[in-house]
């Protein structure tokens, strides 16, 4: 076990340093600095020099990057050169806006993908199924670009259900909170509503062909609990790692919907900063992103070493 | 419900999915599972006719390949000519698809758009397949300290953030169909990479490799005849989906203005201008042709690829 | 106020028309303080049909009442010295501080903080008496020694610094009067206290700063202290109770929320989520008005001064736009009227140069008029000794600009041009900009109240050549714009200044740098609700700049019931 961990925790850190690198690395790459936008009109030869020597940006790549990471060792992932907020900060303010979008449209999916596969997984290709089927493949060629301007239309403009943008944060009024992240959350839902109702339904399909069900049949259980007990929940479990792959993808897609509902988010905050030039910044969020990533990868394997009787443990 | 019920239930699951083996991250399996779908009733199945869904996806997907090969000798108007007196118009005798906020016809638009969709899905995720797929395949068999090497490097790829990536290079290489089919075919990798090696880990340890191996096969020869045969059911339902994901993928560049660029046409950037603009108010058209036309190929090459699949599968070795 | 295309805190994702919020380091970039405000006529808001104008409050207005404003982007702070502002930014400002001086409905410089401001014989001596009994926020009086201070700080700045080059001293004479001395004659000086340079703020804001905090809490003046602040959240001050100008401001309080699209800060607009928006996309104007519960202000007219304008540069220093005749042959080709029903919405007017006909400054520069024939007659010329003309459009990732570039690289492509369009983040297009590495670009620019704030995008000291910085992006050298601009700013006798402007304004249409594509048009739309938005006065009670090309002013709004 002990071995275990130590091993992940060994890969957790290669991971983060080597991403760490090729951030800094590729966003030096990008031609301009900060100076551009922090001078505007008053960037003369002079100024800029000037500036570049208080941002200690003169000085040689690699030496602002064991600086950079030598503060992170003690911390302090530096500032935003533009509006001089930590990074931190900005971390701290806008991982619960994506956790709570995350969290909000896997509910969500789970709620659509999850009965909608009990249910056709009783009669695959039949009609219900291949409506249902088609459908989810609607859901997957509408990216939250094209869905979020409809929704908003219909919604909010239009019905006046829900607010066209905004954000409050949970712990000043959950209910507007709420309120104000359905939109949002709906709008990146699609796609995985659609890999959810599929996961589920060909492994549901597959248990239900088993020779156990037939023998809770006969035993006279109801569909429902058989269902639930004997098919479902052998395919959860799938489920939750599918959902691992899944959250990967959505931490790098959020920020479309972060732009458009006006959501304090980190995605935003992360592509704002790239074309900035904004350097600390862009290093901060990259950094603790891929970190966050690999420990909910190795979370959920974990679970699975726990829970499923079936993997072999080390 | 007794005990062993309960292991009974497990255990049969373990069957669909396969041995697990220490190391294989639970989120490959649960791509496995979807491919490796694998209904006892197949065997009925794949002796019915195919169906006219099928048939009708074949047709849908070699039309638009067909149209965006044939599109310069068509009879198609000009999809760049910007004709002033015509815009936003609805669908007419004189436009088939309508016109779009710059009095552009949405039917060659629609056409030559598909090239680049096109390109950018299959050829992206040909990379993917190549580069990923083959190291996936040598890896998930030979196992060892190339393994892990390969394993951590397709970690760091899909922690990176993408987007920093994608702005990068694009700002730094320059926005090009060739360019951008490179970049996001190197971001399918990683995933084909663990899929393929998924696939490839379960089934070295089968007893017909395990026989074969006994037998003196070369590593090479147990590769190509036992287990790739065996993974390919797994590589083309794995692909067709990536494939989808890439083309929407690039209507996603487009909305951050780094696709190909102006004025050529792609689904993604035909989709993101009717979108922006308010032109979902004004010109609802020019974002329902491409949506559609995405929409149906995606169903139709996901169609074709479940019902091969059902048709063809291959479940044990060869010898 | 002189703005170049939008440098920082706009999203590159701006979805909103031709990237938003143009200005950075308004008023005197770079240059001396202004010559002579002087004016075009003013109009103030556009008139409905029905009796009462929109933005301007009738009957008595209401106290109280919280009033949310969509803005079009964010900013990065608070403190002058060290921080830029575009239009965003000053609406910030004028609801935290408040500027020396303002500008009056009637486009002259009038008093504002100060009490009044005076040149001695030469105009190179000011003297600016303070309004007594006036204090900060934190109670802290305003005085001459923190108004000195201000000025020591934004004059070591290196953001404004370089507008301050011509102001040799600045001084504190006694308590309430502070006495500028400048290297030469400036007419116009007091425009220059209406920018970025005129806000003051508390000595104790310049402390916090200079002991190292680089988020210091605003301390101003203005008719609203600072509450709170979350960037590209929302931003909100509550109403000052010890506001200098009596009565003043009704409301309790005003919230800022930057919202980058468009559509979702109109969407936001009819949803209730705020009360009032900002917008550089003139199709707002047309979804909106005629509309008997919104009021749309616009600078479709009331522009005091010279407007924004959009355009395509040309960068005079590179192949093949380094050539006159292809110049020539890119603005003939270039037919002005369609980008402006396409892009503009129809509710702009030709425009031939940077003044507008109803400008003092204005005449005929002699503009190439739309002859696409004689332009491929130039491009075969061209051609035939240096084969087919290449170039590169570029523009910013935004969707209306992107319409923009494909309509005119068809007509370029039309008259045998061979263009190629580019979209790029804005922060690389300035770097283009600045360091010349551009052949054609899309750009807004050159809204000012007066032509010598233009003076550094124009003169030939600041036209370095291709890879040096330099702030005449087009890099048009020309001696005898330099010398008109010169004349125009330390003349005191009209005829000549009228003269001189009218010179530049005939030599850029002869050097061609830019190409008009249309006035930039800025419009804010506001519930029925909100009174009196575009309607500020002047201490004194005379009616100041209603619509400042974006800027409005929040201390004489009301809200009805």
């Amino acid at each position: 076990m002990s071995k275990y961990l130590v091993r992940r925790v060994l890969q957790l850190v290669v991971v983060a340093f080597v991403i760490s690198v090729l951030t800094f690395m590729l966003v030096h790459l990008l031609p301009g600095d900060p100076t551009t936008v922090i001078l505007g009109p008053n960037d003369t030869a002079a100024n800029r020099a000037i500036l570049l020597k208080q941002l200690g940006l003169n000085l040689p790549l690699w030496h602002q990057y064991t600086t950079w990471l030598g503060a992170v060792f003690h911390g302090n992932l530096g500032t935003s050169y533009l509006n001089h907020q930590s990074v931190t900060h900005i971390l701290a303010t806008g991982a619960p806006v994506d956790i709570e979008l995350i969290i909000i449209s896997q509910v969500i999916a789970f709620a659509v993908a999850i009965p909608l596969a009990l249910v056709t997984s009783r009669k695959p290709n039949k009609p219900l199924d291949n409506v249902a089927t088609t459908s989810t493949f609607g859901l997957l060629a509408l990216p939250p670009f094209v869905v979020a301007p409809i929704l908003v239309a219909v919604f909010a403009v239009g019905l006046g259900w829900f607010p066209a943008t905004g954000y409050t944060p949970f712990n000043q009024n959950p209910a507007t909170n709420i309120h104000e992240m359905i939109l949002p959350s709906v709008a990146i839902t699609a796609g995985s509503i659609a890999v959810y109702y599929r996961l589920l339904r060909s492994d549901l399909i597959s248990t239900l062909q088993q020779d156990f069900i037939t023998m809770a049949r006969s035993k006279g259980l109801s569909s429902t609990r058989i269902m639930w007990r004997h098919a479902f929940r052998p395919s959860s479990f799938s489920l939750l790692a599918a959902a691992g792959i899944n959250i990967g993808a959505l931490i790098a897609g959020t920020f479309v919907v972060e732009l458009l509902f006006v959501l304090p988010g980190i995605g935003y905050a992360l592509v704002q900063a790239v074309e900035q030039r904004d350097y600390l910044v862009v290093q901060g969020i990259a950094l603790v992103v891929a970190i966050a990533y690999v420990i909910i990868q190795f979370v959920i394997d974990f679970i699975f070493t726990i829970v499923d009787p079936r993997v072999v443990r080390e | 419900m007794p005990d062993d019920r309960e292991l009974l239930d497990t255990r049969a699951s373990a069957q669909l999915l396969g041995d697990r083996f220490p190391g294989m991250a639970a989120t490959e399996e649960a791509i496995m599972a979807v491919s490796t779908e694998h209904l006892d009733g197949d065997d009925v199945l794949a002796r019915k006719p195919l169906g006219f869904l099928f048939w009708f996806a074949v047709v849908w997907v070699a039309v638009v390949f067909l149209a965006a090969i044939l599109a310069n000798v068509l009879p198609l108007q000009n999809p760049n000519f910007q004709n002033y007196s015509s815009l936003n118009q609805a669908p007419s005798t004189a436009h088939w698809l309508g016109t779009d906020d710059l009095g552009r016809d949405l039917l060659a638009r629609v056409i030559f758009g598909s090239r680049v969709s096109l390109v950018v899905g299959f050829v992206g995720v040909a990379i993917g397949l190549a580069i990923g797929g083959t190291a996936g395949l040598i890896s998930g068999y030979k196992g060892g300290k190339l393994d892990i090497a390969l394993n951590a490097g397709s970690f760091i790829i899909l922690a990176f953030p993408a987007i920093v990536a994608v702005i990068a290079i694009v700002t730094f290489w320059g926005q090009s169909l060739l360019h951008i089919t490179i970049i996001l075919g190197v971001g399918t990798i990683p995933l084909m990479f663990r899929v393929i090696r998924a696939s490839s880990l379960s089934f070295a340890q089968r007893d017909f490799v395990v026989a074969a191996k006994t037998m003196g096969a070369t590593d090479t020869r147990i590769v190509l005849r036992e287990i790739l045969p065996n993974v390919i059911p797994v590589m083309v339902t794995f692909s067709l989906i990536t494939v989808a994901g890439i083309i929407v993928i690039e209507g996603t560049l487009a909305f951050l203005g780094l696709s190909v660029n102006l004025p050529t046409p792609s689904w993604g950037n035909l989709i993101n201008e009717g979108t922006a603009n308010n032109a979902l108010a004004t010109d609802p058209y020019i974002m329902i042709w491409p949506a559609l036309a995405m929409f149906l190929l995606l169903w139709s090459i996901n169609l074709i690829g479940d019902r091969l699949r059902q048709r063809f599968d291959i479940r044990e070795g060869l010898l | 106020m002189t703005e170049p295309q939008e440098i920082s805190r706009r999203s590159f994702l701006s979805r909103s028309a031709a990237a938003g919020g143009a200005v950075v380091l308004a008023g005197a970039a770079g240059s001396a303080l202004a010559a002579c405000s002087s004016s075009s006529s003013s109009s103030s808001t556009s008139a409905t049909a029905s009796g009462s104008k929109p933005g301007i409050g009738t009957g008595t207005p209401i106290k109280g009442g919280s009033l949310t404003v969509g803005l079009i982007a964010e900013i990065d702070g608070f403190y002058p010295p060290n921080n830029h502002w575009d239009t965003n930014g000053f609406i910030y400002a004028n609801t935290l501080y408040d500027p020396l001086c303002a500008i009056a409905a009637d486009g002259s410089t009038q008093p504002y903080l100060c009490q009044s401001i005076t040149p001695n014989a030469t105009y190179d001596t000011w003297t600016m008496v303070l309004r007594p009994n006036i204090k900060f926020n934190d109670g802290s009086a305003l005085d001459a020694s923190v108004v000195v201070n201000n000025y020591t700080e934004l004059n070591a700045s290196l953001l404004t610094g370089q507008a301050l080059v011509q102001v040799v001293s600045c001084t504190a004479s006694d308590p309430m009067t502070v006495v500028y001395k400048l290297q030469a004659p400036n007419p116009g000086f007091p425009a220059g206290l209406t920018s970025q340079l005129g806000y003051v703020v508390g000595q104790a804001m310049i402390d916090s700063v200079k002991a190292g905090n680089k988020t210091p809490t605003p301390i101003g003046t203005g008719p609203f202290i600072f509450q709170s602040w979350q960037p590209n959240d929302h931003f909100t001050a509550t109403r000052n109770p010890n506001y200098w100008r009596a009565g003043l401001p009704y409301l309790d309080q005003i919230t800022f929320r930057p919202i980058p699209d468009t559509i979702q800060r109109e969407s936001t607009l009819k949803t209730g989520g705020v009360d009032m928006l900002q917008s550089t996309d003139p199709e707002t104007i047309k979804r909106f008005e005629g509309q008997s519960n919104y009021q749309v202000v616009d600078t479709t007219t009331g522009v005091l001064g010279e407007p924004t304008v959009a355009f395509v540069m040309l960068n005079t220093a590179v192949a093949p736009t380094n050539d006159l005749t292809i110049r020539k042959a890119l603005a003939m080709s270039l037919n002005q009227a369609t980008v402006q029903k396409i892009f503009g919405g129809g509710l702009t007017k030709p425009i031939n140069g940077i003044f507008l006909p109803d400008s003092q400054y204005y005449s005929d520069p002699g503009y190439p008029s739309y002859d696409p024939a004689q332009a491929k007659k130039l491009v075969s010329q061209y051609a035939a000794q240096h084969g087919q003309p290449k170039l590169t459009l570029l523009t910013i990732t935004d969707p209306r600009l992107g319409q923009v570039v494909q309509i005119i690289q068809q007509m370029w492509n039309q008259v045998g041009f061979d263009v190629t369009i580019s979209q790029i983040e804005q922060a690389n297009l300035i770097n283009d900009f600045i360091a010349g590495q551009y052949q054609a670009a899309t750009s807004y620019q050159f809204g000012t109240i007066d032509p010598d704030l233009n003076y550094v995008w124009w003169s030939t000291t600041t036209a370095k050549p291709v890879g040096q910085i330099a702030l005449n992006f087009a890099r048009n050298n020309d001696p005898v714009i330099e010398q008109n601009m010169l004349t125009g700013r330390h003349t005191t006798d009209k005829a000549t200044r009228v003269k001189a402007y009218q010179t530049v304004n005939e030599q850029l249409a002869k050097d061609l740098p830019y190409l008009w594509l249309q006035q930039y048009i800025f419009s804010e739309v506001a519930t029925s609700r909100v009174q009196n938005f575009a309607n500020p006065t002047l201490p004194s009670g005379a009616p100041a700049y209603a619509y400042d090309e974006g800027i409005f002013v929040p201390t004489q709004i009301w809200l009805s019931k």
